[in-house]
This record gives C-alpha cells, sequence and structure tokens, in this order.
C-alpha cells in the first residue's frame, strides 16, 4: 500500500520532486489523520488506536534501522533541488526519533491514564511532532528548517500544557511557548540576514538560492567580515541554543521540564534536544564552517559554562524532573565538547561519537523517565528524591533499571555512558582542546555525586512506611506497572550494559 | 568451529547467570544447571578432540572489540593441539569433579552460591584455555582469579576469609609484573596476538636484555597463578575451601594455567630468562617437598604436593625452552591434573566422612571402611611416586631424562626431590588409611555415596592410562607439537630402574618411618623436633611477610591515610565540595520562575554572541 501511495505521489510530483522520499513523514502525518477521525468517530467504550500507535511507531523504527543499513555507507542522495539530503546517518536519525516517539506513547500510556486525560490527541501530536523532527535530521535548506522545527514546537506546546488541569503544565505551556517563541524570531532574524546579504548581487559569490546550505557555504566563505554575515550567524546558533539548552539560553529549563508531563519532559530532554544538535552539528560543519575562527571559541565558551552551570545547578536539586532537566544541560555541554571537537578537526568521527553519546542518552534518560511515570503520583510535576527511598527493597526490578541508567547518565563503566563520554573525551584531546576537555571531567566528577546520591536515596535510605510495614500496620503499597513497559525498559537497560561492552561496529 | 568454542566457552557462564538468577536459595536446581553446563563443554570437547569436530589444524577466528587509534584490541580464539589438549583437562576433569561435588555439598546450605562460583570458574579457565592475545588472556587470568577468591571464602570463616584474601592479594603481585610484561610486548611488537607475536619477534630483532626482561615480567604472572616461590604462600592456606573446589581450581587446573601460559608463549623465553625460570622452578619442587613433611593436615600435604609438582613442571620447561620444554611440562601438566585430582577428591571423601575431620593423626584405618576410596587413592599415590608404569612415571620419566641430558645439577636434585614424594605420599596412605582408628569420627566412617565414587573410578582410570606406553609417547605427541625426548633402549632400562628405586624406595622408607599403628604423634617430629619445626614453620616465608606487612607497609599506609584525611578528604573534597554546593546555590537561584528575568537572560546572551562574532568581545 506504501509503495502505491508513493506512486501516486511521483505521479503528482513536478519536475523531478521525489515525494518517496518522505514517505515516512508523510506516513505519520496520515495516521495522525487516521486516530484523530477515529477518535472523533468512536463509540464511548470501545478501544481507541493507542496501542498500535505505538507498534506503528516501533516497527516503523526498526524499518528504518533495517533501510539504513541497505544504504552503503558514504553514500547520500538529494531530493527536493537539494533540500533533503538521506544518507545512511539520516536514515538512522529518522530511526532514532521513531524510537523516542515510540517511547513517549509508551510511557504516555501509563502516566495519562493515572491523570485522567485521553490518550488519543497526546498521540496526534507526538506523531506530528516526530514527523518534524525526522525531517529535521534531513534538511539542508535553511527555510525547510524552520518549517519543520516549527511542525515540532507547535506540537510541543500543546504537549507541555497537556494536563489540563495541573496549573504546573499550564505554566511550564506558557513559559515554553513564549521562550520558544523568541528563539523562533531569532532563528528567523539570523536567516534573514543571511538570506538578504546572501543574495545581495553586489556582494562575491552572491546565491541563486540563499537558503540552501551548500550555496550559502561558498558565499560566507567569500564574506567572512560580513557583518550581515557575521550577525546572521549569531543569531541561528542563538536560536538552535536555545534548543539544545545551552547557556545563557538554558534558563527555561527547569520549570518546563517540571511542569510538563514526565513523557514528554523526556521527549524534550532526548529528542527535542538531539534535533537542535543534529542542527548544530549541520550548521557548523555545513554553510557555518568558513566562520570557524570565530565561532570555535565561541562554542568553546559556551560548553565550558553549559558543563559547570548543569552540574553545578543539579547538585543540590530535590525534585526528580529539575534534576534531569539540568543535568540534561550539563549533557548539552558534553556533546558541544564533541561538536566542537568535530569543527576544529573538521572530520567526521567525532559526530558519530555525538550520536552515539545521544543513543546512550536516550536509552538511560527513557529508562529513567520511565521508573518517573511508574512512581509517579497524584501531582506529576512533584516528585522529589524522598519518593524514592527504600526503591530497591519496595520493586528491586525498578530499583535495579535506575541503578543502570544512573550508571550509564554518570559514566561508569561497564555502562554504555562510560564509552560515550570517552569517546567524546577522546575527540576533545585529539582537537587539543585541553581546558574544554579538563572542564568536562571535572563535570562528570560532580555529575557522579549527584546521581549516586539518587541511587544512595534509592538503595540504602529506608522508605517512611517501612517502620509502619514492620509492624504490620500498614502493607507498602505494590507498585503497579505493565508488562510491556517492564518488557520495554529491561531491554533499555540491557542494551545499555550491552553497548558497554560491545561497540564495535562503530566506525570511529 | 567458533560457534562450538562460543558454547563451549558460554554455557558455563549462561550456567551461573542462571543460578544467580533462580538457583541462590534452590541448592538441588543449581546444583543440576551447573553439572549440566559442565557435561556440555565435556561432551563438545571429546566431540571436537575424538568426534571428528576439528581437524586438527590450528584455528584462530578474531572479533575487534575496541578500536582506539593505534590499539586495537581483539577478541577471539587460538586453538592448536596444546590448548586442546588443556581443553580436554579442563572440561573433563571438571566435569567429575563437578559430579562429584554434588554429593559433597549435600550438607551445604550455599549451594547456589557454591556451584555458581564453580560455573564462573569454567568460564574464566576455558576463557584462558582459548584466549587468542594476551589482553583477552589477562581478561580471564583475572576472573579466574576472582573466582578462587570466591570459592575459597565460600565457608566465610575467618580462616577462609583471610585464605582468600592471601590468594588474591598474592596474585595480585604476580599480576602486576605480568601486566607490565604484556604492555611492554605490545610496545615493543605492537601485537600481543598469540598467533602474530612469533613472527612480529622473528621479524624485528630486539636486545636480549629487553626480551629477558619481557619474559621474566610475564614469568611474574606464572609465578603468581602457579604458586612458584617465593609467592607460593597463598596455596597452602587456600586449602580452607571447600574440597572439590582444591581439586578443580588448586589442583588439576587453575594452577596449571601458569604452565600452560609458558607453553603459550614459549617463544618469548631466551636462555637468560630460562635460567632465571629453572632456578624457581627447582626451589620450589624440592622446598615444598621438604615442607610436605612438616604438616599434618591432610589437604596441606597435597598442597605442598601441587606446589612440588608445579616446580617440576616448570623446571621442565625452563630445562628446554621453545616448543620440547613446553610439551614436556604440559605432559606432566595432563598426567598431574588426573592423579592429583584423584588425590584431594579422595581426601575429599575421606574428610566427608570423618564429618570434616582433616588431621591424618587423627584417622588410620579407613583401608577397611572406605575400599573404593582407599583403592583409588593408593592407585593415585602410587602415579605420583612415579612406579613404572603409572601415567605419572611416563611424565616425571620424560622430565628427569631431559634434566640429564641438560644439566645434572637440576637432575640430581628432581631425583631427591622425587623420592621424597613418594615418602610423603607413602606418610599419608600409612598413617591415615592403614594402622588403626584413631578416633571415634573416623570409627563411625563409612564409604561415600556412589556419584562421588563414579567420579573417583574414572580419575583413577585416568591416573592409571594417561601417560600409557600405548599413548605414549605417540599418541600424546601430536597433541603436545614437539617430540617429547624419546629414551633409547638403554636409557629407557636406566631410567625405569631409578624410577623404581626411587619410588618403591620412598614409599618403602616411608613405612619404616611412619608405620606405627595406633601411636598418634609424628615420628618424625619425635626424632628430630629442630628440623620438624623449621619444615612446620615453612621456612617462615608467611611470618617475613606479616613482619613486613606490619612493620613496613602499615606504617606507610597508616601515614597515607592521615594525609588522606586531612589533605584529600578535609581540604580538598569537602572544601571543593561546599564552594561547589555555594554556587549551585547561586545557579538554582537564578531560576526565579519570572518569565522577565528570563527574557534578560536571553537578551544577555544575544548580546554576547553577536559582540563575540564581530569581533569585539
Amino acid at each position: 500500500m506504501l509503495t502505491q501511495a508513493a506512486e501516486t505521489f511521483r505521479s503528482l510530483a513536478p519536475n523531478g520532486v521525489d515525494w518517496s522520499s518522505i514517505a515516512p513523514e508523510i506516513a505519520l502525518g496520515v495516521w495522525a489523520l487516521y486516530v484523530l477521525l477515529r477518535e472523533a468517530f468512536r463509540k464511548p467504550g470501545s478501544r481507541g488506536a493507542a496501542t498500535f500507535t505505538t507498534i506503528f511507531l516501533l516497527l516503523f523504527s526498526l524499518l528504518c534501522v533495517r533501510n539504513a543499513f541497505a544504504i552503503p555507507a558514504g553514500a547520500s542522495a538529494s531530493f527536493f533541488g537539494g533540500m533533503i539530503e538521506q544518507s545512511r546517518t539520516t536514515e538512522l536519525l529518522r530511526a532514532f526519533f521513531l524510537f523516542s516517539g515510540f517511547l513517549t506513547t509508551l510511557l504516555g500510556g501509563t502516566l495519562l491514564k493515572k491523570q485522567g486525560v485521553p490518550q488519543a490527541e497526546f498521540d496526534v501530536l507526538i506523531l506530528l511532532a516526530t514527523a518534524g523532527l525526522m525531517l529535521l535530521a534531513q534538511v539542508r535548506d535553511f527555510i525547510l528548517l524552520f518549517v519543520a522545527l516549527e511542525t515540532m514546537s507547535i506540537s510541543m506546546y500543546v504537549l507541555v500544557a497537556y494536563i489540563r488541569h495541573s496549573a504546573s503544565s499550564l505554566e511550564a505551556g506558557i513559559k515554553y511557548l513564549t521562550q520558544s517563541g523568541l528563539s523562533s524570531a531569532l532563528l528567523l532574524a539570523g536567516i534573514a540576514l543571511l538570506f538578504g546579504a546572501a543574495g545581495n548581487t553586489a556582494l562575491p559569490g552572491a546565491c541563486a538560492d540563499p537558503f540552501s546550505f551548500r550555496e550559502l557555504r561558498v558565499f560566507i566563505f567569500l564574506n567572512q567580515g560580513n557583518a550581515f554575515v557575521l550577525g546572521g550567524a549569531a543569531l541561528v546558533l542563538c536560536g538552535l541554543f536555545f534548543k539544545i539548552a545551552a547557556v545563557p539560553f538554558q534558563i527555561w529549563v527547569g520549570d518546563v521540564y517540571q511542569g510538563a508531563p514526565t513523557p514528554v519532559t523526556a521527549y524534550l530532554g532526548v529528542a527535542s534536544k538531539a534535533a537542535g544538535f543534529v542542527l548544530l552539528v549541520n550548521v557548523v560543519t555545513g554553510p557555518l564552517l568558513p566562520l570557524r575562527g570565530v565561532l570555535l571559541p565561541l562554542l568553546s565558551a559556551v560548553a565550558i559554562l553549559t558543563i559547570l552551570f548543569g552540574n553545578l545547578a543539579a547538585l543540590g536539586q530535590q525534585n526528580v524532573k529539575r534534576l534531569m532537566g539540568l543535568s540534561g544541560i550539563a549533557h548539552a555541554g558534553y556533546l558541544l565538547m564533541g561538536v566542537c571537537a568535530a569543527m576544529a578537526l573538521n572530520v567526521d568521527w567525532p559526530i558519530v561519537a555525538v550520536y552515539f553519546y545521544l543513543f546512550t542518552y536516550l536509552l538511560a534518560s527513557y529508562a529513567i523517565f520511565g521508573v518517573m511515570s511508574v512512581l509517579s503520583g497524584e501531582d506529576d510535576s512533584a516528585q522529589t528524591l524522598n519518593d524514592y527511598a527504600g526503591l530497591m527493597k519496595r520493586d528491586s526490578f525498578l530499583g535495579g533499571i535506575l541503578a543502570v541508567s544512573l550508571g550509564s547518565l554518570a559514566g561508569i563503566p561497564p555502562m554504555a555512558g562510560f564509552v560515550a563520554k570517552l569517546f567524546l573525551f577522546i575527540a576533545a584531546f585529539t582537537a587539543h582542546l585541553y581546558w574544554l576537555a579538563a572542564v568536562g571531567l571535572f563535570g562528570v566528577v560532580v555529575s557522579i555525586y549527584y546521581y549516586f546520591n539518587w541511587m544512595r536515596v534509592a538503595v540504602f535510605v529506608p522508605c517512611k512506611t517501612e517502620d509502619e510495614v514492620e509492624a504490620g500496620t500498614l502493607k507498602a503499597a505494590p507498585i503497579a506497572s505493565g508488562f510491556w513497559l517492564r518488557t520495554v525498559l529491561t531491554t533499555l537497560a540491557l542494551i545499555t550494559v550491552c553497548l558497554g561492552f560491545w561497540q564495535g561496529f562503530l566506525a570511529l | 568451529m567458533t560457534r562450538t568454542l562460543l558454547t563451549i566457552l558460554l554455557s558455563p557462564l549462561c550456567a551461573a547467570a542462571l543460578i544467580a538468577l533462580f538457583g541462590r536459595r534452590r541448592g538441588r536446581l543449581s546444583a543440576a544447571i551447573s553439572v549440566a553446563s559442565a557435561g556440555l563443554q565435556a561432551a563438545l570437547t571429546l566431540f571436537l578432540l575424538v568426534g571428528g569436530g576439528w581437524d586438527g589444524s590450528t584455528f584462530r577466528d578474531t572479533a575487534t572489540w575496541l578500536t582506539l587509534g593505534e590499539l586495537q584490541i581483539d577478541l577471539g580464539f587460538y586453538f592448536n593441539q596444546m590448548s586442546a589438549l588443556l581443553l580436554g583437562v579442563v572440561t573433563i576433569v571438571g566435569f567429575l569433579i563437578h559430579v562429584f561435588a554434588v554429593g559433597y555439598s549435600d550438607d551445604d546450605k550455599a549451594r547456589g552460591r557454591f556451584f555458581g562460583g564453580l560455573s564462573i570458574f569454567m568460564f574464566s579457565m576455558t576463557g584462558i584455555v582459548l584466549s587468542e592475545n594476551l589482553f583477552m588472556l589477562f581478561i580471564f587470568w583475572e576472573l579466574v582469579g576472582f573466582s578462587s577468591y570466591m570459592l575459597i571464602g565460600h565457608y566465610l570463616t575467618d580462616v577462609a576469609s583471610a585464605a582468600a584474601k592471601k590468594a588474591f592479594i598474592v596474585n595480585r603481585v604476580g599480576d602486576f609484573g605480568f601486566l607490565l610484561g604484556i604492555i611492554w610486548c605490545f610496545w615493543q611488537f605492537g601485537t600481543v596476538s598469540l598467533a602474530e607475536l612469533p613472527q612480529a619477534l622473528s621479524a624485528s630483532p630486539v636486545a636480549a636484555c629487553t626480551l629477558t626482561f619481557i619474559g621474566l615480567l610475564l614469568f611474574c604472572g606464572v609465578m603468581g597463578k602457579s604458586a612458584q616461590m617465593p609467592l607460593h604462600v597463598w596455596l597452602p592456606d587456600a586449602m580452607a575451601g571447600p574440597t572439590p573446589v582444591s581439586a578443580l581450581i588448586h589442583a588439576a587446573t587453575m594452577v596449571a594455567a601458569g604452565v600452560y601460559l609458558l607453553g603459550r608463549v614459549a617463544f618469548i623465553f631466551n636462555p637468560q630468562a630460562l635460567s632465571v625460570i629453572l632456578a624457581v622452578g627447582l626451589a620450589t619442587a624440592f622446598l615444598s617437598a621438604l615442607f610436605a613433611f612438616g604438616q599434618t593436615d591432610i589437604k596441606k600435604i597435597l598442597a605442598y604436593s601441587t606446589l612440588s609438582q608445579l616446580g617440576f613442571m616448570v623446571v621442565a620447561f625452563a630445562l628446554a625452552g621453545g616448543s620440547e620444554g613446553a610439551a614436556t611440562s604440559q605432559f606432566h601438566l595432563t598426567t598431574h591434573a588426573f592423579f592429583k585430582a584423584l588425590l584431594f577428591l579422595g581426601a575429599g571423601s575421606v574428610i566427608h566422612a570423618c564429618h570434616h575431620e582433616q588431621d591424618i593423626y587423627k584417622m588410620g584405618g579407613l583401608w577397611k571402611k572406605m575400599p573404593v576410596t582407599f583403592v583409588t587413592f593408593l592407585l593415585a599415590t602410587l602415579a605420583i611416586a612415579g612406579v613404572p608404569y603409572l601415567s605419572g612415571f611416563f611424565s616425571k620419566d620424560a622430565i628427569l631424562l631431559l634434566a640429564k641430558h641438560a644439566n645434572p645439577a637440576a637432575f640430581w636434585l628432581l631425583v631427591v626431590t622425587s623420592f621424597l614424594t613418594a615418602t610423603y605420599m607413602g606418610r599419608i596412605i600409612f598413617v591415615a588409611f592403614l594402622g588403626k582408628a584413631r578416633s571415634h569420627a573416623v570409627e563411625a566412617a563409612h564409604e561415600s555415596r556412589p556419584d562421588m565414587l563414579f567420579a573417583l573410578v574414572i580419575l583413577a582410570i585416568g591416573a592409571v592410562l594417561a601417560g600409557y606406553t600405548g599413548l605414549y609417547p605417540h599418541a600424546l605427541a601430536s597433541y603436545l607439537e614437539a617430540n617429547i625426548a624419546e629414551p633409547t633402549h638403554a636409557e629407557h632400562a636406566s631410567m625405569l630402574l631409578i624410577s623404581a628405586i626411587l619410588s618403591l624406595g620412598g614409599l618403602l622408607a616411608a613405612f619404616f618411618i611412619y608405620y606405627r599403628p595406633g601411636k598418634n604423634t609424628d615420628t618424625f617430629e619425635k626424632a628430630a623436633p629442630g628440623v620438624y619445626g623449621v619444615l612446620r614453620e615453612k621456612l617462615w616465608f608467611d611470618n617475613l611477610y606479616d613482619w613486613y606487612v606490619r612493620a613496613v607497609q602499615q606504617r606507610v599506609a597508616n601515614l597515607v591515610a592521615i594525609l588522606e584525611l586531612v589533605v584529600i578528604q578535609g581540604v580538598l573534597v569537602r572544601g571543593s565540595g561546599g564552594v561547589a554546593g555555594l554556587i549551585g546555590l547561586a545557579a538554582r537561584r537564578a531560576h526565579t520562575g519570572s518569565l522577565n528575568t528570563y527574557f534578560y537572560w536571553f537578551a544577555a546572551g544575544v548580546l554576547a554572541f553577536w559582540l563575540t562574532t564581530s569581533g569585539i568581545l
């Protein structure tokens, strides 16, 4: 059926525009419409399409992985006049976003039921946001970049405020809307400046298509000192740094992460951040690479500040969602280190290291957010470390998942997070970014403190109700979580451990 | 082939994982899983060796594990005749000991932990045998060290935990040298692959001095694991573990890993290194045989006997070096695995029957009550003593012959040691098995369960036949990859005579000295209390180490501890923790919750970016 649809689109296409190249994104949109329609005409009491959506996302993600390895390494193809470029990497990134979409809907199934809010619209928004993210992985053109980014952002505004009866969710929604809107405006202003400069025929190398990454790169190379180019580059970076939550555009993280429903927080923290990094990598090693001399010190400084701020702010944090958010800022700092190395060396392997890190971050983060969704009580935003006291005794399965994932985030061998961090540090050292690596190491040490503190609470601190349990007056509430959720969490933890031992497939 | 080897390697690991998950409280289940995995290993090994699963050619298969710039670490198998032989020994003896352990541990409360440990050990030991390179070998080397530690300390008594710690720490000393050797080897030759090292060695000429050092550093690992002087002190203490463990790990297989390593890297040792190794081996063989006379615990006597035999193997290697030395030492390793495992299991059978009594002067007259145990134990004793036409005769014969040609001094020392071996083994037979019962526990002893006897009988067949003329040297020759010095007819006759005199003479001497039915004092101790005291104290090796630890190491450690407390914990940790906490407080205070503040951050950020890119800042 898909191929048939692709055929139809191809026949519609004017002058060689190949719609089948974005068939997965179109399929996601169609599925989203189907879910909406089905929900509208559903008889009360009958089952919705939620389960199918989850399975659909998972299968689709696996399909993309298979497709990726059918593409020969190093090969790439352009579509839509160079707006989109596809290669094995972009195909794997598509799989990455589909997989995080799958995990988000799965966690949503657990949490939304408890909060008493419907799931169908949630799934629709996740599907649309995921489609936007998948496009972002492949864009090589500023206008499509902006459109895809807004597709994702607009869905996210609604998702953050999804629990309508919760004040903190609504507050987070408003804060995210205004700040993200501002960042989009800055990004757009930057694009406009670049467009204006590159379209000016008085300047050397003026572009026929001033949005295209490839043409802009040549233009910027010829006009490195132009004030419009420099200002435009600065504003574009401002917009992207907001998405990855790097200092000084990180300030929204705490409130928004805390207020958003836990699965959305995970999606923001992993998928949206990953998309930011994909864009950043493509922009700074693409059109903006000629400005390396100016941008490398800037990015290094931002990376240092981000690592320091994230780790230090997370240090005394009690609210676990804020803790994840603030420590996520620090992870963005480590990743920036890899981006800086890729820029400085102008080679590809630090980028592979960055993407590998993002994948290990996805595994560990979603496992932790999964545990959080299971444990979350009436108020989704108020979970603190104290709620984890005695978790190991109450439910050793959840405790084990938490321990493995926190270990991976802290970078403890033999977890995958250790190897991923190691690659980034090797990249920084190879690029002679010694100060950056030193700050990174300091940050990792600090992060062990708060991650292990969380583990300590879960393992050693007795549960508040434990005395009463022993006295026989109260039974410890059994922690309910579905079979499939447990299976998926186990798989995530297992992959985390396996990747810690074997990552020979990486072409580093 | 790769798949078969992987199954052999991983099945005990799976067993250990299953036991850890489900078997911790279910003793019978975990015993079944563990025995099944050992059985599978033995069956697959037999399939490879005699069932036609392997054509006899050297097999090598590797997969890249880690690449960091120049450094590439592979995981893989390097399977040749020598590894085939040891794999056979490890899996078959290992399987029999597993079977025996089921009966032995029937009164053990932590059976799951015990069998889990055995399975982890089988995994690690198989890994050593199959490893393709020194890095991988080192990983498994440490894993056997860990499983040995776990199993020695199995009974959780003070003595057992002290012994476990001792074994671990002493091995660490040796392993440190071993690791340095591996690193140096990599640095010098650019590879640690066992298959590629010989070419690398012949391709790039290395200074003799460097080669000697690399060889001796690698030998450090052997000294730890195979308990050569002066790192031998852990092995007698390791007898605190359950007896099947002593049989499997501290007699038949793990301690032989060192000798196996020598064979694997035989090409690296030059004459200078070999002469040092020879001296170490001779000292170990001779002194340990003497120390055996000062012990009354049946397992400790056997432990010193193991030390002495390991010394024999190391000497055998050092006398000839290269593939000939390797072959001779591997030959003795193989026969020794059978008769020493049998001796330990026999001792285990006795100990089990006598309610964990281990002093031979409290036993006596056991031959009537435990006939099967007695007969098998006797066969093993005759084999280790070197009585002609039993397995030990052939392998020891090969060593003595080698020594006769190469080094007369070593030859005579080995002759004396062989005589001593027969004597101290005769002592066990005459004191513990013959004569009259010396305690009530022994009077009430009865024969062990049939499944335990099954293991004893099979091993006894091995102890008799493992080196038999029909097999030796022709059948084993292909496995040993080099001809063992084959005696000429005249030499054969003279060696036969020497061996007969040594073994039977030693046993006779034991009879005259020690056969005193009913008495429970040591004849030798009475006759020469001074010398006996020296032997009982094992030349004060342990006391010397204790003194060093107490007087030197402990004081340095105390000093460092004070520095740590004041400088690191006080100033650095608390201080930096405090500073970080303060900054963190400030960073958290930045989150005011008010949108207005947040927009100022934005404005500041945009300004900073603009200024930086415009080059103003």
